[in-house]
């Protein structure tokens, strides 16, 4: 397809490239990447929790940090209750969506070239669409039918904009994160190609700092999205 | 990349997968450590506390048995000073006592003894002066109207 692909084609050519699966196709070169992206984080998490200990080391000491300030702007938005139960997915999604964003980036500098997964209109969805999935589970679950309420408020006129919204926000939370990792790969297979020293290196830092930023703006949104399934904000 | 397939659906079972493994083998443990720490963190400011508190109950028992003490120590002080006094007093008014007594018995002495020496001295002079008088009129004043004038001359004299 574009040529971000292309030039990932250099190290998976003897692999798939696509699948038919179910009468659909499955776009290979994603789920390669995708696995990738699960195995570091696995591999990584793994390594640092695995020895915890009550005295924690740094990298430990570190990962706990992160994981008590997300667990703390979880709490903040959707109490304890939904902090104990959601923390996981939000640690997860953030971890993943981190290393996915920056392994598409980080590489060619040393000559090897993956692709993010999220560079992928289907791994965007996928995630967004089962954010709002986990919200109106635990909406109603915790709140039942009521949990719908929200589409009338504040007053019942409101209803289509409120429908509007909320199809919007998953597409919006997708199209964010694939247009700014898709972009940074477009734009720095474009600078390598225009010129290949320093130019593409200083693109490719700033494109490490919009993979962190990108991750994070995609599991806060994720937490506030969900947040109305377990506490009231209206 | 920009069109939808089934790609959508495994990236949601990817996802999931991985939200299994991380929440089994990672987050679990972690969690655990973290609240074992939790708990181990309030069990010690816990017993910071009662420590604290228990010190706090000691210093004040330790300050009162202190002031007991002093308080103690000055009214053992004051006794003692006291009796001192007493004593002091008493060895006072004793010597006093014995002063006045000494004193008065002196006195009376003094005047015994005075009185004693003109009883002497007016006798004597009585002796002498009838004596006298008896050479200067070559006779004797025997009688006593004689000796009664004399008698009273001679006071006469030593009362001047």
């Amino acid at each position: 397809m574009g040529t971000a692909e292309q030039a990932s084609n250099e190290i998976i050519h003897y692999l798939p490239m696509q699948v038919d699966f179910l009468g659909m196709t499955v776009h290979m070169q994603t789920l390669y990447m995708s696995w990738l992206a699960c195995i570091i984080t696995i591999v990584v998490v793994w390594a640092i929790t695995s020895g915890s200990k009550m005295v924690p080391g740094r990298a430990q000491a570190a990962l706990e940090m992160f994981f008590d300030a997300l667990g703390g702007l979880i709490e903040k938005n959707m109490g304890k209750e939904g902090r104990s139960k959601m923390q996981a997915f939000f640690f997860t999604l953030f971890l993943y969506l981190f290393v996915a964003n920056e392994i598409g980036v980080f590489l060619p500098s040393i000559g090897i070239h993956f692709t993010s997964p999220t560079n992928d209109m289907n791994t965007v969805f996928a995630l967004s669409i089962l954010v709002m999935v986990v919200a109106y589970i635990f909406g109603i679950a915790n709140k039942g039918v009521g949990y719908f309420g929200h589409f009338v408020k504040p007053y019942v006129p409101f209803l289509p904009l409120n429908i509007v919204e909320e199809i919007a926000k998953p597409i919006t939370l997708a199209l964010r994160l694939f247009g700014n990792i898709l972009a940074g790969e477009i734009l720095l297979i474009v600078l390598y190609k225009l010129c290949p020293w320093v130019i593409p290196d200083i693109w490719v830092l700033f494109s490490l700092f919009v993979g962190v930023l990108q991750a994070f703006v995609f599991t806060m949104l994720s937490i506030i999205n969900i947040a109305p399934s377990f506490v009231n904000n209206h | 990349m920009v069109e939808f397939d089934a790609t959508f659906f495994a990236q949601i079972i990817n996802f999931l997968i991985l939200l299994f493994i991380l929440g089994k083998f990672a987050y679990k443990p972690l969690m655990k450590v973290l609240d074992e720490r939790r708990e181990r963190v309030a069990n010690d400011l816990e017993t910071a506390e009662k420590t604290r508190v228990e010190a706090e109950a000691l210093k004040a028992q330790y300050s009162k048995q202190l002031a007991d003490a002093r308080e103690e120590a000055n009214a053992i002080l004051d006794k003692a000073n006291k009796a001192g006094q007493k004593v002091h007093d008493d060895y006072m008014a004793q010597a006093q006592a014995e002063k006045d007594q000494m004193m008065t018995a002196a006195k009376q002495t003094i005047a015994d003894e005075k009185d004693q020496a003109l009883t002497d001295v007016r006798a004597q002079v009585i002796t002498l002066a009838t004596e006298i008088a008896s050479k200067v009129v070559d006779q004797k004043l025997n009688s006593a109207a004689d000796q009664e004038m004399v008698a009273k001359t001679a006071d006469s004299v030593l009362n001047k």
